[in-house]
């Protein structure tokens, strides 16, 4: 990891378009500001890593789901209304 | 004539489809960044429930919904900024699902998640899925609700 050391209103700049600003730090807290593109994601790092964590789970789920089919399409369809 | 390919897959053996089926998703689904390219599958005619097979990696498929067949408000409780993120510009109408999970053993404690959906854009065929961090949605919304819940629509609470 590249570590760097910014004072408050200081920034870094990554490749052409993406802007990391301190915006200011109080107590055990830092204010971040990034300027990106707006196609490009910007998230806290724990979000997405919930995410990754349940498609693994997600990637989990039985081969077979035969059994499941009637239960299913049966238990969805009243929600539907 | 279409161009065919033929995809292994762990759980519907070798597949050959039309070219044309391939969906590219260049950052990979999150944390399975390396898969870029999946196919779309009927999980059986009839139900709600497609797979969305990866074309790299036989054994990685993942059970798909349309989220608003769990939540038929799913769109209009979103942030409006959100909400441009899983209904595309205007004129494109991206398809929308939502990834279930099954915990094995106990199928009808399955979930989806309702914060990550996957956004497939028809005409680029294009897709990724994308994280609605401000809507309120978890990742494990439940597909089956309780008789008993509470929640339900004609609680009077």
């Amino acid at each position: 990891m590249l570590v760097l050391t910014r004072k408050a209103d200081e920034s870094i700049t990554i490749g052409n378009r993406i802007t990391v600003t301190v915006l200011g730090i109080r107590g055990g807290q830092v204010r971040i500001g990034i300027d990106a593109p707006r196609d490009l994601p910007v998230n806290r790092t724990e979000i997405v890593e919930t995410i990754a964590r349940e498609n693994l789970e997600a990637a989990r789920s039985p081969m077979d789901l035969d059994d499941l089919n009637e239960t299913l399409s049966t238990g969805i369809k009243p929600k539907t209304t | 004539m279409t161009a065919m390919m033929h995809i292994q897959t762990t759980r519907f053996g070798e597949l050959e489809l039309e070219e044309g089926r391939l969906i590219q998703f260049p950052e990979g689904m999150i944390g399975f960044p390396d898969d870029k390219a999946f196919v779309l599958l009927e999980h059986r005619p009839g139900s709600p429930f497609m797979w969305l097979q990866s074309t790299e990696t036989p054994e990685l498929a993942f059970v798909i919904v349309n989220p608003l067949l769990i939540r038929s408000d799913y769109l209009e409780s979103l942030p409006p900024q959100e909400r441009e993120l899983v209904t595309g510009k205007k004129g494109q109408v991206p398809l929308l699902f939502a990834v279930v999970t099954i915990p094995s053993g106990d199928p009808r404690k399955m979930t989806v998640n309702l914060l990550g959906p996957v956004v497939i854009d028809v005409q680029a065929k294009t897709g990724r899925q994308v994280i609605l961090a401000n809507s309120g949605y978890r990742t494990q919304h439940p597909v089956l609700q309780e008789e008993s819940s509470p929640s339900s629509q004609n609680g009077a609470q």
